[in-house]
């Protein structure tokens, strides 16, 4: 049947007459008639046609770690849902965590194993013997060798640990381009605590972000909308929002007050709104006196003309932060990726510390221990050690490469000489699951299963306030010829001869051998019992808080001796600062080869599709620039053309670009589509945290003289009078639930 | 009584608004806009279920997007006071809907839970509807959309794929309401019970802006939050009785 369909076998009668069409068919129906109509001779036990079949398991398309519920339907993933037990999402879900189902099915994916053939010097496929082979061959005789993998958390980051503990000199190394590394050392700097604390955003009343785009992609964005939602109609008191930031992002929008300053001073003006609270009398500490004298600095006046931030502003906002409890300040985003980033981290620690917030509901909580032995954290590298890596691989000490998932290439400033460094290292193998731009440089390409065809543990990151971990399971059964890395790294250990480096047969023995000793721990019936409860909730937790009190001393912030942001490039020439920012929908650039992501309008621009660069009406008119206009922006290190979005929300001298378009890999649908702002960006670090000061490099805006189609969803931009989004008066509320924080039913041991 | 006459009257009366007191349901959505951050996930949750297209840049440049909720967004005042306003704007489910009136062929009809019904296989693509619609949320299929393979691996079974030529539009996820009907019905309940359906955008809410459920039950949230202080129709002066609720964005300042 295969072949012809009715149209088709309608078209044979008419021309051919009935006989001959009928007898074409009767042959072509009669040759496997089985084969065609029943796919499942046997089918699976949870695979009954006509019935969907929900699974529990951890979202993989950020590192939030959000819980969900997929939908399959005959074999096949229909519909992520988030999962309602899971204390992170609650049930709900973003626009990329949806798109998932798109990983699982894009038609780029990696379906085989991939061998680069040196003569034609491209890829030809190959059998997993052979790739497996050839991999292990490489690392036999290699000295060095590096594993470089995106953020790897839960169990799974055990057979990483014990595959490179296999071989004779191994470096394990993770890099997300979007991990907080300031926030991490800020807040051990600050508070001795190496996990992110819990932001309660559902609780607080009075909430200022120093360019944290929360709502947006920040870390965990699902979380911050529920809390969002609930701190604004919640059956309390409204809460009320400050935004601090140089461009206006979708928090900014969301926010009750947009406070514009000049990037990279968020900490200063931190600084200055706890400097006000502690002379207006809201710290009683004894440390009182210590405190006065250490923010001296940043008195009123010093402050807002560094930030460019009215005084008034800041007192109000100071009055407003003292008086309103309880309340809690965040940082993250393009304002900790500035040469200052630490500082700004612990800039904004001091203001939670001086105003109170911190150890209380609604303010900052800490996490306690991961039910979990292990969070996989520990090899976690910041931009320094990748460049570190370009310098030895340079000098030709690095023998051999295994990247898993991560593409610096792609999220590595050009500056930073990190593709051509590749180039000298002599043997590259990828195990990632698409034809990024870092895979496209291997040498031999073993792809993975994506999240949903595998299995795994988490825990999510931050955590939110109790000690939670969760187990994420196959949906669906594998669609390619691709296998699950866990089991890739241990068939290479097996092929060099250190099976016993590992002692686990396959991933999933891993993860069940790990949560068979958190049963030990405290679980109570019989461990089968558990692990298929657990799979069914998907979700774990034990009702334990870190209610540790912490002190934080002023010599801290007197130590911040250089506060001031530097920036590459001089103003003469490049008088503009660059502010790249990160979305949802696009991440770290990981959305730019799926369909859903690039049909939904960016939520500030609706531009759909390409990049474009965001400039101030006031500035473009001097520029003589109007909205499609294609512009090149250049750096001292490079330059990239994109159409003008004319944003109104933006600070004169500053110019915005979106990160994640500019891919030449990636599949069809992200290459060559519109610029990558992190191409251009210098290569200058924090030095306290060794993160790229992304958002540090100035740039010069020449129109190009061309222009582009900008294509953007958004009719009239301005109501007109129509009155169709309609506000009311800050009195109004209304009644509704309370925080949801501590009703969360989470299943743990019952059956 | 000619066939005629009774056709006028039946017309009539199912026209008159307030109908919906006569059967078991009328299916609301309230969308709070205080709460509302722009984010978005109620459109890819929308498209996921519904097995809207993807119709392409050079598609999308001609206006022709299938999405068939969206956010709007309006811009208020100037830099450094600008402010950014987002509105969901789906189908209204409007109780005296302009497009049903204007169908020559009755492909769009209000059917007995109050819900703005489109007949896919009775539309020939007349586009008038989507003209009458003052809310711009019919959506029409100017070309046959394919998924590249293996994508269309992902299409919901519950929901047709519509052809070209055909309108289309928020159903208010119509085959998540007939399941709901129909468990509650194996159960031996004559009703829904409030939050046992939610369409797939309100289910994924990640700061529950938007809620779902029947009026006609007092006790339901929905009910509730249309005795809110803060609700309102949109567009209200032109008398379409949606069946979707807003609530006021609050503005802080403003006292």
């Amino acid at each position: 049947m295969s072949n012809v369909d009715r149209r088709e076998f309608l078209k044979l009668v008419g021309a051919g007459g009935v006989g001959v069409g009928a007898g074409f068919m009767l042959a072509e129906s009669a040759k496997h008639p089985l084969e065609h109509l029943i796919p499942y001779a046997v089918p699976p036990e949870e695979f009954s046609s006509g019935v969907a079949t929900w699974y529990n398991s951890v979202c993989g398309m950020c590192p939030a770690g959000c819980g969900i519920s997929v939908r399959t339907r005959e074999g096949r993933a229909k519909k992520i849902e988030g999962n309602p037990s899971h204390p992170v999402s609650q049930g709900r879900l973003c626009a990329l965590g949806q798109a998932g189902l798109q990983v699982l099915y894009n038609p780029d994916r990696l379906s085989s194993p991939l061998l680069l053939d040196g003569a034609s010097g491209s890829f030809r496929p190959a059998t997993w013997v052979e790739g497996v082979d050839k991999v292990a061959g490489a690392l036999s005789s290699a000295r060095n060798v590096v594993v470089l993998s995106r953020g790897i958390r839960g169990h799974l980051a055990q057979i990483f640990e014990r595959f490179a503990g296999s071989l004779s000199s191994a470096n394990l190394l993770q890099y997300d381009f979007a991990h907080e590394d300031a926030l991490y050392v800020g807040n051990r700097e600050s508070f001795g605590i190496d996990r992110l604390p819990y932001y309660d955003i559902a609780n607080t009343r009075y909430l200022v972000s120093f360019g944290a785009d929360y709502l947006n992609g920040w870390i965990s964005p699902v979380h911050h909308s529920l809390g969002f939602g609930t701190s604004r109609q919640g059956g309390h008191d409204r809460g009320y929002f400050v935004q601090v930031e140089p461009r206006m992002s979708v928090s900014g929008a969301s926010a009750d007050r947009w406070v514009p300053a000049n990037p990279g001073t968020e900490g200063l003006l931190a600084l200055g709104i706890a400097q006000q609270i502690v002379a207006m009398g809201g710290y009683s500490g004894a440390d009182r006196d210590a405190w006065t004298s250490t923010l001296a600095p940043y008195d009123i006046a010093s402050v807002s003309q560094r930030t460019g931030v009215n005084d008034d502003i800041v007192r109000q906002i100071a009055e407003g932060f003292m008086h309103t409890r309880p309340g809690l300040a965040i940082t993250g985003g393009a304002a900790t990726r500035h040469v200052n980033g630490v500082n700004t981290a612990i800039a904004v620690n001091t203001l939670n510390y001086i105003a109170g917030n911190v150890g209380i509901e609604g303010g900052i909580l800490f996490n306690p221990a991961a039910p979990l032995a292990t969070t996989g954290e520990e090899n976690r590298g910041a931009y320094e050690s990748l460049a570190n890596l370009v310098t030895h691989a340079e000098n030709g000490s690095i023998d051999a490469l295994l990247v898993y998932d991560t593409d610096p290439v792609f999220t590595m400033p050009a500056d930073s000489g990190f593709r051509e460094a590749l180039e000298k290292i002599p043997f590259v193998a990828s195990l990632s699951s698409f034809m990024d731009e870092t895979t496209a440089m291997a040498d031999v390409v073993l792809p993975s299963h994506t999240y949903l065809e595998s299995w795994g543990d988490d825990v999510p990151e931050p955590g939110v306030g109790f000690s939670v971990g969760a187990v994420s399971q196959p949906v669906v059964a594998p669609l390619y010829n691709t296998q699950a890395v866990g089991d890739t790294l241990i068939a290479i250990a097996a092929h060099m001869g250190h099976s016993d480096a590992i002692p686990w047969a396959s991933t999933e023995e891993c993860i069940k051998d790990g949560w068979r000793q958190v049963h030990a721990q405290g679980g109570s019936g019989d461990f089968d019992a558990f692990w298929r409860s657990l799979l069914q909730a998907g979700v774990y937790g034990r009702n334990i808080r870190d209610t540790r009190a912490v002190s934080l001393d002023p010599t801290v912030v007197a130590g911040m001796d250089a506060n001031e942001p530097t920036f590459s490039g001089n103003a003469a020439t490049y008088p503009f600062t660059l502010h790249p920012y990160t979305s949802m929908r696009m991440h770290d650039g990981r959305g730019a080869n799926l369909p859903w992501m690039l049909e939904l309008p960016d939520a500030m621009t609706s531009v759909v599709y390409s990049s474009w660069v965001e400039i101030n009406p006031v500035t473009a008119e001097e520029l003589g620039v109007r909205q499609g206009d294609v512009v090149e922006i250049s750096s001292e290190h490079g330059s990239v053309t994109a159409p003008v979005y004319v944003y109104p929300a933006i600070m004169p001298d500053v110019v915005a670009m979106p990160v994640g378009q500019g891919h030449s890999k990636l599949g069809r649908y992200a290459k060559n589509r519109g610029s990558n702002p992190l191409s251009i960006v210098a290569a200058q670090t924090d030095a306290k945290s060794g993160s790229l000061a992304w958002a540090a490099t100035r740039v010069s805006v020449a129109p190009t003289g061309q222009r582009a189609k900008l294509v953007t969803m958004s009719g009239e931009s301005r109501e007109l009078g129509r009155n169709i989004v309609q506000t009311t008066g800050g009195a109004a509320g209304s009644a509704g639930h309370s925080a949801k924080l501590n009703s969360i039913p989470i299943k743990v041991e019952a059956v | 009584m000619s066939f005629l006459d009774r056709f006028i009257d039946g017309w009539r009366r199912y026209r008159r608004p307030g109908y919906y007191e006569k059967f078991d349901y009328a299916w609301t959505m309230s969308i709070d806009l205080d709460r509302c951050t722009g984010c978005q996930a109620c459109v890819t949750a929308c498209q996921a279920e519904n097995n809207t297209p993807i119709v392409g840049e050079k598609e999308l440049a001609k206006g022709r997007e299938m999405q068939w909720i969206r956010i709007e967004r309006y811009w208020e005042g100037e830099y450094p006071n600008a402010k950014l306003k987002f509105i969901p704007m789906l189908c209204q489910q409007c109780d005296a809907a302009p497009c049903e009136t204007v169908c020559p062929v009755s492909a769009t009809y209000h059917n007995q839970d109050g819900l703005n019904a489109q007949v896919y296989n009775r539309c020939i693509g007349t586009r008038s509807c989507a003209v009458y619609c003052p809310y711009e949320v019919r959506y029409f299929n100017y070309n046959n959309h394919h998924w590249d393979s293996p994508l269309e691996q992902q299409l919901n079974p519950d929901v047709t794929v519509r052809e070209k030529g055909v309108m289309e539009k928020c159903t208010f996820c119509v085959q998540r309401i007939r399941q709901a009907k129909d468990h509650a019905k194996d159960d031996g309940r004559r009703r829904v019970k409030d939050g046992e359906v939610q369409p797939a955008c309100v289910q994924t809410c990640p700061s529950e802006a938007l809620a779902f459920g029947d009026r006609n039950d007092p006790g339901s949230k929905v009910s509730q939050k249309l005795s809110d202080p803060r609700a309102y129709h949109v567009l209200d002066e032109l008398n379409t009785l949606p069946s979707v609720v807003y609530l006021k964005k609050v503005d802080a300042d403003a006292g």
